[in-house]
């Protein structure tokens, strides 16, 4: 497969004249072809310290744009804007608003990790992809995405019990992205899922249990994890600035 | 080879959440093959989640401790040099775990603090060995040896061997892998063609073998992976096998509940039937399908290994 390159002109910046007579020469149609000047002017120098900073964006900086991520990419094969090589390009040269034109599919990354098996230079593009997509939600571009609603779905509930009940988790997540357990695939699953299974049988599976799984002892463990968790956030927090806006709008609003 | 034949005879078993839900047929399959091979499994006491990718994704540190938790009641509490998991999941994070403790010296102050905290051993890196359920029968049975004892051959079934991200990838925390002879490749990875083609089953040319089925995104994201699971599928039929074969329950649930949501939203219909190797082989040995779980499948399989003189 061919290294995959961005075209850098877009569709609506070419500029045609059906009818254009410059110094008495008609250059009618496709000759009048022009590129709208695009004048980047809002660089932002922090970008790539700000991702470096997140988990997965620690390697970020050894990028040399081979574009072997963008290459062996699963989601790029199913949807060319998917592209990690330009991201990381733009994260590093600070072009955050040409970024943001893809803010809504950079957390689309299946993490099927064979961007960081073909990466020649241990960028590890997976993380960077994870990093990316909290910073967008971190900044408040983009709201949570349903990926990062199910993590921390799936997180707490580990934190809690030490274990995950599969169908406890699915109901959690549907009510936490308002929407629907009965869509109408999910029906014919457990339908056919009946078809051999006494009903005693699922509820073993965890279908419909009413005692969740869980690590005995586990307190002292869920109670160090949180702490951790809560102190890595204010880290990050600081790292992208954030404190301090919570610091100035404190004291804008007690002033 | 030999010292690994004997290591492997007892393991810590560590069959991971996924076995006690959708993938309870994996778990009784597992635990019914390792039976019929006088294998031992001793699950792991009181065991924890491996953090999967949900957590990792939350806070990579967070994952590599409870994974290393795990390790250490294995190591520590129970004596065991040697933690089988059959989950892709939990065989990766496992594996992940080790080589950051191993690389990392912040992960590993990170992991000391926590199981401190905790009130159990810190987990030292190599007191124990992850192995797959892949290896733990290749290594102690064999191909020669699983070809003595099998009892119904599964000659005339087609068969795709599909491995899924996490048993390969990335390639840096499988050392022995890509190790010269007798070794697992990461890119055309051979265990489960082997021990099934031992087994009498033909293996077809499966391209896809390593290919992602969007579990991360099962939920989150169910078109992409409708799409990506609806393409392992037509592959697998094209290349002509009657069964996907498969060794992770994630990938497993993934390949069976968008087969469905394939049909129901897409209108798209690929009959290919979906069993874990694990079945396979019990039944190869011998064993009823209910006693490995066929019927849990959602896949209905069935008919079709009754047809064959198999369950």
């Amino acid at each position: 497969m061919p290294i995959h390159e961005k075209s850098l002109i877009r569709p609506e910046n070419l500029k045609t004249h059906d009818k254009l007579v410059l110094d008495g020469i008609d250059v009618s149609g496709h000759w009048s072809t022009f590129i709208e000047t695009r004048v980047v002017s809002d660089y932002n120098e922090a970008l790539e310290e700000e991702i470096s900073a997140l988990p997965g964006g620690e390697y970020i900086h050894r990028c040399w744009q081979c574009g072997s991520c963008t290459n062996s990419c699963t989601v790029h094969a199913i949807n060319p804007d998917f592209n990690p090589r330009f991201w990381i390009y733009l994260i590093r040269m600070g072009m955050e608003s040409e970024l943001l034109r893809d803010k809504d599919i950079i957390w689309q990354c299946v993490s099927c990790n064979k961007c960081t098996y073909a990466c020649p230079r241990d960028v590890v593009p997976e993380g960077v992809m994870k990093a990316t997509a909290h910073w967008l939600e971190r900044k408040g571009h983009t709201p949570k995405s349903p990926s990062t609603h199910f993590d921390e779905v799936f997180t707490e509930q580990v934190i809690a019990t030490g274990k995950i009940e599969e169908s406890r988790t699915i109901r959690r997540f549907f009510k936490r992205t308002n929407q629907g357990l009965m869509q109408s695939w999910m029906v014919e699953m457990v339908k056919r899922m009946l078809r051999h299974l006494p009903i005693g049988l699922l509820s073993r599976m965890g279908l419909a249990t009413f005692i969740a799984p869980r690590t005995s002892n586990w307190s002292s463990a869920a109670s160090a994890i949180q702490e951790y968790i809560d102190e890595q956030h204010d880290k990050q927090d600081k790292a992208l600035s954030l404190s301090e806006l919570i610091d100035v709008a404190q004291k804008d609003a007690a002033a | 080879m030999t010292a690994k034949k004997e290591k492997y005879k007892k393991v810590a078993y560590y069959p991971g959440c996924a076995l006690e839900g959708t993938g309870h047929a994996y778990n009784r399959s597992t635990k019914e093959v390792g039976k019929a091979l006088g294998l031992d499994l001793v699950e792991v006491k009181n065991w924890n989640c491996c953090g999967a990718m949900e957590v990792k994704n939350v806070d990579p540190k967070i994952q590599t401790y409870l994974s290393s938790r795990v390790m250490s009641v294995a190591a520590n509490e129970m004596d065991m040099d040697v933690v089988m998991a059959p989950c892709n999941g939990c065989y990766h994070n496992l594996k992940k775990a080790e080589y950051d403790l191993k690389n990392d010296s912040e992960s590993a102050k990170v992991v000391d603090r926590l199981s401190k905290k905790a009130g159990h051993k810190t987990y030292e890196t190599g007191q124990v060995e992850t192995i797959h359920a892949l290896d733990w029968i290749r290594e102690t049975i064999g191909e020669d040896g699983l070809k003595e004892r099998v009892k119904n051959s599964l000659s005339g079934i087609k068969i795709a061997n599909y491995y899924g991200c996490m048993y390969t990838r990335p390639r840096h925390i499988f050392p022995e892998k890509d190790a010269g002879p007798g070794s697992e490749s990461t890119s055309k990875p051979h265990f489960m063609d082997d021990l099934l083609a031992a087994a009498g089953a033909e293996n077809v040319d499966f391209p896809l073998k390593t290919a992602c089925c969007g579990g991360a995104h099962t939920l989150s994201d169910s078109d992409t992976s409708t799409k990506l699971v609806l393409n392992i599928l037509k592959t697998a039929k094209l290349a002509g096998a009657d069964v996907i074969a498969t060794e992770c329950p994630t990938c497993h649930s993934g390949l069976e509940m968008h087969q469905i949501r394939a049909e129901k939203n897409f209108g798209e219909k690929v009959e290919i039937k979906i069993l874990y190797f694990t079945q396979l082989l019990g039944m190869a040995l011998g064993l009823k399908a209910r006693k490995v779980g066929v019927h849990e499948n959602i896949s209905d399989s069935i008919g079709f290994l009754k047809e064959r003189g198999l369950g």
